[in-house]
């Protein structure tokens, strides 16, 4: 058992621990909030690029499903970009998106992949375990990514998938579902699936829309600004899951910590109860025998 | 008022403009489109250039880096990765971004083999840069 004065001490640190977790807490809200702002104020340009996405593919009609980034590359190979974060202490948020990883690659055994790292996590896992790492993009910081640095990202994934090595380019980040559930997902980049544009109003009948230049010229600079805002938003979806875990991780440390500090100080109490009542008795037996 | 159109600047980071307008003029890819109230739909891309609009009376401009705006139930959309207001425009940052995608056109039309897409990257750039410092001209009117 240990003495009071290790006790006192252990509920010291536990205390200083407790300072720290909460202050992390802090300081992913804080963050959160930021990444959550920035995920919503992108949406109304989002969704504007997707809707004429959708629009001008109806107008150009069964065309589209036959350009060049509508169908699947000439390559056998996989390209992969695979988001995590760069620094640890959120959860489960990196542990479940490897699993993911792992589990994707199982499934996709059978074929060869090339991967693109962003975040220092997601690197550190998977040179380690033989996944053949092409890139790894470190610069800005994931923390600091802006629309433009995503849309280099993009304009990179692009273009190799236009070197016509790839089969196709798919994204592995977490989806923000909710505060408590991100979700590691697969999604596919490129080829742009045609069936899934263009769902989203009844405004298909659009012909006598007019067209400046034309509709293929208009179109070849919408699908880039579109695959921009899919990256982008990929990227802050990422953020926000990771924040919202660390919150979450931190939230828990600082609980388990007072639930520490609380049995800790218990049992201190006892103990110091304990020494009280022997002096006591020694005290009265001392007197006692002086008696 | 009788005769307007909405006018609504969208950019990734925010809603950066959305106010009235008796005319709108977009910097389209053949030239500057004018836009009057109850426009038929239609839908541009964009060059960089000057978003220039007239609201009660008062002239506005605003530097757009390229984009695209589409006409649709009497609003103007110019959906555009960056915007400035004339009075944000850094005009030495401007101009010196100019001389320098000069200098790198000049580079590549001397050297053989530097690829088309540098060529072009430069142009933009230049164009950019050139319509900044344009537009960052029309604050002190």
């Amino acid at each position: 058992m240990a003495s009071v004065k290790e006790l006192r001490q252990r509920i010291k640190s536990v205390g200083n621990i407790k300072q720290i977790t909460r202050a992390m807490e802090m300081v992913a809200t804080t963050k959160l909030r930021r990444f959550q702002d920035r995920a919503i104020a992108s949406r109304p340009y989002a969704e504007e690029i997707a809707g004429l996405v959708g629009r001008l593919a109806a107008v150009l009609g069964d065309g589209v499903q036959d350009l060049p980034l509508f169908v699947q590359g000439e390559g056998e190979r996989i390209l992969m970009l695979v988001v995590s974060s760069d620094r640890g202490l959120c959860g489960a948020y990196n542990s479940n998106l490897f699993r993911e990883l792992e589990a994707w690659r199982t499934a996709n055994a059978d074929k060869t992949v090339d991967y693109f790292v962003y975040g220092r996590k997601a690197f550190q896992y998977m040179s380690k375990r033989g996944f053949d790492v092409k890139r790894v993009i470190e610069d800005p910081r994931l923390e600091d990514i802006d629309y433009r640095n995503a849309s280099i990202v993009a304009r990179m994934l692009k273009l190799e998938f236009e070197s016509g090595e790839y089969n196709d380019v798919q994204i592995l980040y977490s989806k923000f579902e909710s505060m408590a559930k991100y979700v590691p997902t697969v999604a596919q980049y490129l080829p742009i699936d045609a069936t899934a544009l263009g769902a989203d109003d009844g405004e298909k009948q659009s012909g006598d829309v007019l067209l400046e230049p034309d509709a293929q010229t208009i179109f070849d600079h919408l699908i880039p600004r579109f695959l921009e805002t899919r990256v982008y938003n990929s990227l802050l979806e990422a953020l926000t899951s990771e924040y919202a875990s660390r919150r979450f991780a931190m939230k828990n440390a600082t609980d388990a910590a007072d639930d520490m500090q609380g049995v800790l100080r218990g049992i201190y109490n006892r103990k110091r109860q304990e020494n009280i009542t022997k002096e006591l008795l020694d005290i009265v037996g001392g007197a006692e025998a002086v008696r | 008022m009788a005769d307007s159109i909405t006018l609504r600047v969208i950019t990734p980071d925010s809603i950066v403009l959305d106010t009235e307008a008796s005319s709108v003029q977009v910097p389209g890819l053949d030239g500057s489109i004018g836009i009057l109230a109850r426009h038929a739909p239609m839908v541009t891309a964009l060059d960089a250039g000057d978003l220039h609009w007239t609201a009660d009376g008062v002239e506005d401009d605003m530097f757009v880096s390229g984009g695209f705006a589409e006409v649709r139930a009497n609003t103007v959309r110019v959906v555009t990765e960056a915007s400035e207001r004339p009075g944000d425009i850094d005009i030495e940052r401007a101009t010196k971004a100019a001389e320098r995608a000069k200098e790198r056109l000049k580079d590549r039309r001397v050297e053989e083999g530097s690829s088309e897409f540098d060529v072009l990257r430069a142009e933009a750039a230049l164009r950019r840069a050139m319509m900044r410092v344009f537009v960052a001209g029309k604050v002190n009117r």
